[in-house]
């Protein structure tokens, strides 16, 4: 079969560029292939994306070299307008894509379709398909703009799969949405790819990969390292190697076999299904794995061990509360009820993960942590006073909040400058903030980059940016929002480190996020929202799986322990739920 | 202000007439304004034709609280400084407690009130009844850009979503302890943080937003389709240049009145 995308000895750097950001690439690959692009930040992901769809070097410009044929178009000499016929391109930034000429979702979803000139009866019959696919029914009739991130990024794919391209590119599809979302997006895509429509996604989270992908192409520094099956590729070495990472299950199936769980002559799983037959094999001819755990082998990695560590602390049990939440109810303007009744408290060294479905109340109670919102009824307190009675800017020396929307942070020349601003505003002596500059460098890596422009990085160091600028006000608690969206598995290895050395220098961390695995393998304690009030707030090992499991899912260890049904005492359920990760003594 | 600017959604007649229909009975109606002398037109227009329209359209409402909220200030200021200070030699005092007003001034004040009422007037009833959609549609259709059209429109929805990027950039940069209240030099030294992420958040989108129109066939060759149905009919044709036919009856009267 002939393909459909064929590169061939593609180079490109860009005019502002160094280096080149692909070198030498030729890829084929044939129709209604499902073709994942994985690699770090910066690996030339987005790059290869953007040349897929002729925008290279036609709208980003720089020296190319090589051939790209795309749906038998030349999609280097071709320009956009003329390519949208054949390749659609969907990027990670909803919000900039949502054109702004048009006032309802449903109008949002017409737009390309006016611009080829559809016929108005296939327009509405081709619109009614895309809300229907993306699950938009409900929202038809509203504005773009007052839509959440998640479902924003729902629009702009359903507008994309309205036009109907044979080859659909997709920078980064699941950064904005939730676990339910993301794996309703796998199933859409396995259905387009299915009547023929070739699909090549650029994506950091490999677990999605390995569930979607039906091969994986990986880039590092712009070249093509390995090409394949994602059960192959996704378990090779040469990925950790140069610190992409595997996909969970590979992990924990990694994990199995060192402590000899797993079947010896299997290949290792790359999908949660594979995993659960590899172990069920493994738990058949060896019993060892169901007998109770060695009472000498402590699991110090794991989040909730590490916290009986933190409280078994004197020092840090005796401390007043950080903030506490007493009844807060919030009602927007509007009159809406955002907060009914959230009453909690976060003290020295904890490690909390706030989980929910989107607009589950999240971000309102966020915004209460630090004054930024007063209860409408209730009360919060932040370092023992009212909020009510003080300001952001005063609660910022106790409470600092790192918000999802980077863009609304950096503002100023280098790196170093932008983590000065917070400590400053605090008022620490000029030494004090060089050394907490110099630490929130260091914890993050980004020493290196200290005196770069924010914006010259990728977008993945970004973010570790306006982390440490948070960071580098050593606040008492500190508050992420959604902190490894967009993230490389690298990046996020230096976060799991930050917040256990935070909780281990009795400092408290609150993480808002869909990524449950990140929540399990570093957070204690697990406050689980909905419509705006607390489903429960417990510990990993004594909250309802079930009811979290119907609300958002369950991480992979946990979700494969319950589906084995181990017993909670055996040594298998220990590894897959608590045990050391090779993730994590990598990291040591 | 909502993201489709003044427009409520209403089903009338109004609604229903053609975008092109409203506009040039508006410039009529402005048009008259200014030609026929008499100070009584424009509150004649105003009563007699813009606001049973604006009832008829069932945006009355809203209509008048507009035209109070421009007109209310406009008209008293006008009246005070014309009234008090108009220019004129030997002006017919008009007493009015402590102060003199000068009745000249008075009905100048009173011509150019009732002028803007009905210029704003207007304009607001096409807006308050015309989607904007349909609005540049019929503008494209009669030959102005599509580039144009689409500034047109994505500024009054940019409008809105950069207020609420103001303050989002506001929430987070007070999250680092930045001091929003107390003096202007602290104030001041808080605007590089507030408006830097704003200006870089706008140039970068635009740029993925000129991407994005990309993807989307923006400059696609061939002819384009429209979702929206943009009523018309062939009476209101007739309509139409039965109102530029009394627009030029009206010029040309008044040029002759000039030079007779």
């Amino acid at each position: 079969m002939t393909a459909i995308i064929d590169l061939r000895a593609v180079s490109f750097t860009y005019a502002i560029a160094n280096g080149p950001a692909l070198r030498n690439l030729s890829i084929a690959i044939p129709p209604g292939q499902r073709c994942a692009v994985i690699g770090r930040a910066g690996a030339g992901k987005s790059t290869l994306c953007a040349l897929c769809a002729g925008f290279i070097p036609d709208f980003y410009q720089g020296q190319i070299s090589g051939s790209a044929v795309v749906d038998g178009q030349n999609v280097i000499q071709q320009p956009v307008s003329e390519l949208v016929r054949h390749v659609g391109l969907v990027s990670s930034n909803a919000f900039s894509q949502i054109s702004g000429a048009r006032f309802s979702v449903y109008e949002e979803i017409g737009f390309g379709l006016e611009n080829l000139g559809v016929p108005p009866a296939e327009m509405i019959e081709r619109i009614a398909w895309a809300l229907r696919v993306m699950q938009l029914e409900d929202l038809r009739d509203r504005s773009p703009y007052e839509l959440s991130g998640g479902q924003q990024q729902r629009l702009v794919l359903a507008a994309m799969l309205a036009l109907q391209p044979p080859v659909l590119v997709l920078d980064e599809p699941s950064a904005q949405l939730d676990p339910p979302a993301t794996a309703h997006l796998a199933d859409i895509l396995r259905d387009l790819a299915r009547q023929g429509t070739t699909i090549l996604f650029a994506e950091h989270r490999l677990d999605w990969v390995a569930e979607l992908a039906e091969r994986v192409i990986v880039l590092d520094g712009g070249r093509l390292i390995a090409d394949g099956p994602p059960a192959e590729v996704l378990i090779d070495p040469l990925l950790l190697e140069r610190q992409i990472g595997w996909p969970h299950p590979a992990q924990l199936a990694a994990d199995a076999r060192e402590h000899g769980f797993w079947p010896a002559a299997r290949p290792l799983a790359v999908t949660t299904v594979d995993l659960l037959a590899g172990l069920r094999v493994g738990l058949a001819t060896d019993q060892r794995a169901w007998s109770p755990q060695q009472p000498t082998a402590p699991d110090v990695n794991h989040a909730s061990a590490g916290a009986q560590a933190v409280t078994a602390d004197p020092g840090h049990t005796t401390t007043a509360p950080i903030v506490q939440l007493e009844q807060v109810h919030y009602l927007y303007p509007s009159g809406v009820a955002a907060l009914g009744g959230v009453s909690l408290t976060i003290g020295a060294g904890e490690r909390v993960a706030l989980v929910g479905h989107n607009g589950a109340g999240k971000s309102t109670l966020v915004r209460h942590l630090n004054s930024l919102l007063s209860p409408s009824a209730g009360r919060v307190c932040v370092a023992g006073v009212d909020t009510r009675t003080t300001t952001v800017a005063r609660c910022a020396r106790h409470v600092g909040i790192v918000f999802q929307d980077i863009r609304n942070q950096l503002f100023a020349r280098t790196v170093r400058d932008e983590l000065r601003f917070g400590p400053r505003n605090l008022g620490y002596s000029p030494p004090r903030v060089e050394e907490l500059v110099e630490q929130a460098l260091q914890a993050l890596d980004l020493v290196a980059c200290a005196d770069m422009h924010p914006y010259d990085l990728p977008l993945a160091q970004r973010r570790l940016v306006a982390i440490a600028a948070v960071l580098a006000m050593d606040t008492a608690l500190l508050v992420l929002d959604e902190p490894t969206a967009g993230l490389d598995n690298a990046s996020i290895a230096l976060l799991r480190r930050l917040v256990r050395g935070l909780a281990a220098r009795g400092k408290s961390v609150v993480v808002v996020s869909h990524d449950l695995d990140f929540c399990f393998e570093v957070l204690e304690r697990v406050i689980l929202m909905r419509d705006g009030v607390l489903v429960f707030d417990a510990d990993w090992n004594t909250l309802d799986t079930h009811v979290l499991a119907d609300a958002i899912g369950l991480p992979h260890g946990l979700y494969v322990a319950q589906a084995l049904e181990l017993p909670p005492d055996s040594a298998l359920n220990a590894l897959l739920t608590g045990g050391p990760h090779p993730s994590v003594k990598r990291e040591a | 202000m909502s993201r489709t600017g003044f427009y409520i959604e209403r089903v009338g007649v109004v609604q229903r007439l053609n975008p092109m229909t409203k506009l040039a009975a508006a410039l009529l109606l402005i048009a008259a304004t200014f030609l026929l002398p008499d100070l009584l037109t424009a509150p004649l227009i105003f009563l007699a034709a813009l606001v049973p329209v604006s009832l008829l359209a069932n945006v009355g409402r809203s209509f008048f609280g507009v035209v109070a909220k421009i007109m209310l200030p406009i008209a008293i200021s006008l009246l005070l400084v014309q009234g008090l200070f108009f220019p004129i030699p030997n002006p017919t005092p008009v007493p009015v407690g402590p102060l003199t007003f000068r009745l000249e001034g008075l009905l100048f004040a009173a011509r150019i009130a009732g002028r803007l009422l009905v210029l704003a007037g207007a304009p607001l009833l096409i807006f308050l009844t015309t989607h904007p959609i349909d609005l540049v549609q019929s503008l494209i259709a009669r030959g102005v850009p599509r580039s144009i059209g689409y500034i047109l429109l994505v500024a009054m929805q940019l409008v809105p979503s950069i207020a609420e990027r103001a303050s989002a950039v506001a929430d987070t940069q007070r999250s680092r302890g930045l001091e929003t209240q107390g003096n202007l030099l602290m104030r001041a030294r808080g605007l590089l943080p507030l408006i830097s992420p704003l200006i870089v958040g706008v140039l970068l989108e635009v740029e993925e937003r000129a991407a994005a129109l990309e993807s989307r066939a923006f400059l696609a060759a061939g002819p384009k389709t429209t979702l929206r149905d943009v009523p018309d009919s062939p009476a209101q044709r007739w309509a139409r240049w039965a109102l530029v036919l009394v627009f030029v009856a009206l010029v040309t009267w008044r040029v002759a009145l000039v030079f007779s």
